[in-house]
């Protein structure tokens, strides 16, 4: 059952208040297939993707993630919410990277990607520390395990977030604008380590603005505007012939 | 002509007339105040000397260090469980929280204190049992609030409260995101509470505790009027029997201010050290090392 990796969401709604973000959202994502969210702010994209991992709850709608319903169990009747171990639990299977990195700045490098499996699966110290070294190296931070985040650039900070989203073996991994907070010449580098991540079959969902990114590296394209997914396809398809006029507007402004 | 190159020469600070003037007085004042304060024979230093160090003024000064800590170190304790409820979200909680945090910090110490003196007029007895059967003993509630046990009381609940906000003001100074990495990365509430909140929430908490010590250190002094015998209860039991007020509230509150500048030191090494702009590089922290790693990304 560990393995899956697939998300479904079918007619999903979300409001903050009086205002509805998502009103209506189908997505359908299949095991290893990488997917980009593109649209204007406000656009719903970045609500998406936190429900996805649990820090937003959906109003309605369905949302499978890992093959099961994702923060409820289903009666005859209703959702209910799961307890809140059950939906640790959960989300353990699916990692988040922040737009601004969120590592935890008391802990270092090191400590930070130990964190999940130390302080939430209960694994051995020992061997924790040396997966997060792998980690690290897999990042292109070998040595850097003793910096604290603040020693650290952003693009940097950035790699460290997702090596400690990877420590906890998640099926899948969700990118809410991972370079948007970094200067131009880092993002290449979180590119890079995100472009490994792909080749290696894990399921990725990225919102991001960088259109070269998606047009290299993803499988499928999501424009999603005022709540809606408007268009949705094969990226380069999207990006070079897209067929909704909101979409053709969103891209000629950004291209 | 001028002898020194333009480039080199000082810059004068220009001395107001109000400089002078300051200057002026403030000596003035100062040696009149010092001349006034050691030749008055009313102020009595001898007798100031004499009681510094008498015993009873000592075991005042020792009961006065032992309600400070065991009042802070409870009260602070309270005071995370009262921060905890009132971030909870389950509202009837927060609310309870709030209500306790309202009514100690409205209404004066020296009342507060005064009330839990004479509890025994509300509860005469104080049953300890299991509810709904006639399992348990009581305890004749005037007995057990003796004058201590009321300030000891009467303190804790009050720095309780106080400490309560000071700690909810460094839980919400944790960023938003924090909480999101840790519940993201499926952490329990508990372990997100001590490895992430915590952790972070110290540098703000510790110096203002430290503010509070200094504080609860002088507001032991409000526990005398419950006959408790701490510094100044000491200082007026003997001043009530020779008439010497004046040296010995002196003998009293030297102490106060020994003690208040005793603490104030690691008080201000620890905000020194927890003050924001530190605190971003742990004391523990690597030297940052200018040549890359290799593995580098490029």
């Amino acid at each position: 059952m560990s393995k899956d990796g697939t998300i479904l969401a079918q007619k999903i709604r979300k409001s903050f208040g009086p205002k509805t973000v998502l009103k209506d959202i189908n997505l359908d994502i299949a095991s290893g297939e990488i997917c980009c969210i593109i649209g204007p702010s406000g656009s719903g994209k970045s609500t998406i993707l936190r429900c996805i991992n649990g820090l937003e709850t959906v109003d309605s709608g369905v949302l499978k993630v890992n093959g099961e319903d994702f923060g409820y169990y289903e009666t005859a009747h209703a959702y209910h919410a799961h307890s809140p171990k059950k939906l640790a639990e959960q989300r353990t299977r699916v990692g988040m990277v922040f737009q601004s990195f969120n590592l935890f700045p008391n802990m270092t490098a090191l400590e930070n990607v130990m964190s999940g499996p130390v302080l939430v699966k209960g694994a051995d110290k020992k061997q924790a520390a040396k997966r997060a070294q792998e980690l690290l190296a897999s990042v292109g931070l070998a040595g850097f395990g003793d910096y604290y985040p603040a020693q650290l650039s952003g693009g940097q900070q950035q790699r460290v977030a997702i090596a400690r989203s990877l420590a906890m073996d998640p099926e899948i991994m969700l990118f809410d604008e991972p370079t948007s907070a970094l200067d131009p010449e880092k993002v290449g580098e979180v590119l890079a380590v995100m472009k490994d991540l792909a080749k290696k079959g894990m399921t990725m969902v990225v919102v991001t603005h960088e259109m070269g990114f998606a047009r290299e590296v993803a499988d499928s394209l999501i424009f999603m505007d005022d709540g809606y997914v408007v268009e949705r396809g094969d990226a380069r398809e999207v990006l070079s012939n897209p067929q909704e006029p909101r979409t053709q507007a969103f891209l000629q402004q950004v291209l | 002509m001028s002898s020194i190159e333009a480039a080199l020469k000082p810059r004068i600070r220009l001395r107001t007339p109000g400089e002078y003037a300051g200057w002026v007085l403030s000596i003035l004042a100062g040696i009149g105040i010092l001349v006034s304060v050691l030749t008055n024979p009313n102020f009595k230093w001898g007798v100031v000397a004499q009681y510094f160090t008498h015993e009873s003024i000592l075991r005042g000064l020792m009961l006065t260090i032992f309600l400070t800590l065991a009042s802070m170190a409870l009260g602070t304790l309270l005071g995370l469980g009262l921060a905890i409820m009132r971030s909870s979200h389950v509202k009837p909680i927060s609310i309870a929280a709030n209500i306790y945090i309202t009514l100690f910090r409205g209404t004066p110490v020296l009342v507060q204190l005064i009330f839990w003196f004479n509890i025994s007029a509300l509860y005469p007895n104080l049953t300890i049992g299991i509810p709904f059967t006639n399992i348990g003993t009581a305890i004749d509630t005037n007995a057990l609030m003796a004058p201590i046990t009321a300030a000891l009381v009467g303190l804790t609940l009050n720095e309780a409260a106080y400490m309560a906000e000071i700690i909810r003001g460094g839980f919400s100074s944790v960023g938003k995101g924090q909480i999101e990495a840790a519940d993201s990365l499926g952490m329990s509430a508990g372990t997100r509470m001590r490895k992430v909140i915590i952790p972070q929430a110290m540098p703000s908490i510790i110096p203002a505790t430290g503010n509070q010590v200094i504080g609860m250190f002088k507001g032991t002094s409000l526990v005398s009027v419950l006959g408790v015998a701490e510094l100044l209860q000491s200082a007026q039991l003997i001043y009530a029997r020779t008439y010497e007020t004046i040296p010995l509230l002196l003998v009293a509150s030297l102490w106060y201010l020994v003690m208040t500048l005793l603490l104030s030191y690691p008080q201000s090494k620890l905000e020194q050290k927890y003050s924001r702009a530190t605190s971003r590089l742990p004391r523990k922290a690597k030297k940052v090392v200018l040549t890359e790693p290799e593995g580098t990304l490029r």
